[in-house]
């Protein structure tokens, strides 16, 4: 075939491409453009099967939320807070052991890594019980503290095995170099390798605040109304009696989705960073 | 390179937190699934195997891992396809490709008990997509098919899917995106089928990626338990009971800690044979 026969050949490839990637978007966001619309009133009739097309589109579910969960706001800002001080300390706690475990240059820090990832693929049911009375024993049970650090515990080992994948890519000599020049070890690690991380920290610190902002098992079992948290909130709404209207709850679920969802995309050029541990960009 | 005391002062706040909060209750619920230990009861007694006993007598403990093998069967590979396929469409760069990446994690973001809720609605007779779908094509209503007998495990596992295949595929994107550009252009010169793509050049060089992406995913299957308590409680009867719903009722429904903690245990055996069936395969990547 000619060279034009084949550059004809794959912008067909491109375009059939560009079909099916749309289609695969549409399928994947379709159950929550459903929500959406369900929360702005846009819903198919429970009686008869079609979509009752109000207009205008109302925000009056959003106002219900308010109303049937009075401490939704609240809850968010447990969220906010319990998110934000568990990925903080993951990604400190993390960055060190993932610093301290791969400067050497023995070939068996790979193999460390891996165990890492085993313990982040764990679930946390196996052990959530017994760290339930390990939390009243050391009296931090239904407290922020208590359910900060266990947090920190469930995703640390998938910190320390991201961050690891990172660390080891800058080589050794050039750290050497600088403690020749006389740099002290943590001069070199705050004014070297911290910075040169610090996208990598964000990226990696974004994933993990996702995490954080849905866990379930934690403050379930290790609280009991100190720390609620949006899910928990939510939960409670289904698994009491309380009967909840479809677009009253569609409406939490956006509420609960934007802060992920503006984050996502402000840090949509972080996020690109994010690889897990493999050696993709050797 | 930091002195070995230097480098031990830096693990030290993270063996602490593990080994606090993770190392020692996975030890201490392995120690109390052989007495009567409970945590509003402080007369524990040793009771030896009696709890593993009467696990391996209960039909639904048995029943409850034959569910989860199935699930973690048809999902896990269900993910792993749909996520690099994805991935695959993500290859080659265009404008909003960025974008694209991201608006496809969309559904992970999505919390598993929000997620529950949300398939709830989606699979009911009144609010749901499902059936507005149905009427479309003047087809009659189901009902919810998370209420009927045989279908409650597979409206549970697309629900699942549908959360976690996004995520896959926004962990695979960066694999293909680092092949080398040559290696796509020879493929093409050669007249390479997409198959042959997708096999010689694709999967090679994902595999590093791909092996450590399915450990995850099968250890989070096997631990599911917050989507499906939203979407069907275990029922109908206990079609979609996993093991962790089994342990959560056991402990704090019919207050037999121990024998909760006695379940739970076979999660972590479940993931540690993972575990090491993931360390063999890894080692001998390393030696290819």
């Amino acid at each position: 075939m000619s060279a034009i026969g084949w550059r004809r050949l794959s912008r067909r490839r491109v375009r059939v491409r560009r079909v099916l990637l749309a289609v695969l978007v549409f399928i994947f966001i379709l159950p929550l453009a459903w929500t959406l619309l369900a929360s702005l009133g846009l819903h198919p009739d429970t009686d008869v099967s079609h979509v009752k097309w109000t207009f205008p589109p109302t925000l009056r579910n959003y106002a219900e939320v308010g109303s049937v969960e009075p401490a939704f706001l609240k809850e968010m800002a447990t969220s906010l807070a319990v998110s934000v001080t568990s990925t903080a300390l993951t990604l400190s706690v993390s960055f060190l052991a993932a610093y301290a475990l791969t400067r050497t240059r023995a070939r068996k820090r790979n193999g460390r890594a891996q165990v890492f990832l085993i313990l982040a693929s764990l679930p946390v049911m196996a052990y959530v019980m017994p760290l339930n009375a390990t939390l009243r024993a050391l009296r931090i049970y239904d407290t922020f503290t208590g359910v900060c650090l266990a947090q920190t515990a469930v995703l640390a080992p998938l910190a320390v095995y991201v961050l690891s994948g990172y660390l080891r890519q800058v080589s050794l000599d050039f750290e050497e170099a600088a403690r020749l020049d006389g740099a002290t070890p943590v001069r070199v690690l705050l004014r070297l390798i911290l910075p040169a991380h610090a996208l990598s920290l964000a990226a990696t610190g974004t994933m993990l605040f996702v995490l954080n902002w849905n866990s379930f098992l934690i403050p379930m079992m290790l609280t009991t109304s100190h720390v609620r948290t949006v899910p928990i909130a939510m939960s409670d709404f289904f698994i009491s009696d309380r009967e909840l209207e479809w677009p009253t709850a569609a409406a939490a679920l956006i509420v609960s989705l934007l802060p992920l969802v503006t984050m996502i995309f402000a840090a949509n050029r972080v996020l690109a960073r994010f690889v897990l541990g493999g050696r993709t960009d050797v | 390179m930091p002195a070995s005391g230097g480098r031990s002062l830096l693990i030290l706040p993270l063996a602490l937190v593990l080994g606090l909060f993770l190392l020692w209750p996975v030890l201490f619920g392995f120690l109390a699934s052989f007495t009567s230990y409970s945590p509003f009861d402080p007369h524990a007694r040793f009771i030896g195997l009696s709890n593993y006993a009467s696990l391996m007598r209960d039909v639904y403990f048995v029943r409850a891992f034959r569910t989860i093998g199935l699930f973690t069967l048809v999902t896990v590979p269900v993910e792993l396809l749909l996520g690099f396929a994805a991935a695959w469409l993500l290859r080659e760069p265009f404008p909003a490709r960025g974008m694209m990446r991201v608006l496809l994690l969309v559904p992970w973001l999505i919390s598993p008990v929000a997620g529950g809720v949300m398939w709830r609605f989606l699979y009911a007779s009144g609010s749901g997509i499902l059936n507005y779908a149905l009427t479309l094509f003047n087809l009659p209503l189901q009902p919810s098919p998370l209420g009927v007998s045989g279908h409650a495990l597979p409206a549970a596992m697309i629900a699942e899917i549908w959360r976690t295949a996004p995520l896959v595929s926004f962990l695979l994107v960066p694999g293909l995106i680092s092949v080398p550009s040559q290696m796509w252009q020879q493929a093409t010169l050669e007249g390479a089928s997409v198959f042959r793509q997708v096999r010689h050049i694709g999967l090679p060089w994902l595999k590093p990626l791909l092996l450590p992406v399915a450990l995850f995913l099968t250890g989070n299957a096997l631990g599911t338990f917050d989507g499906v308590l939203m979407l069907t409680g275990g029922g109908p009867g206990a079609e979609t009971l996993t093991p962790a719903l089994y342990s959560y009722q056991r402990a704090f429904q019919l207050n037999n800690w121990s024998l909760g903690a006695a379940s739970a245990w076979f999660i972590v055996l479940a993931t540690m044979l993972l575990g090491a069936g993931y360390l063999l395969l890894m080692s001998r990547e390393a030696h290819e």
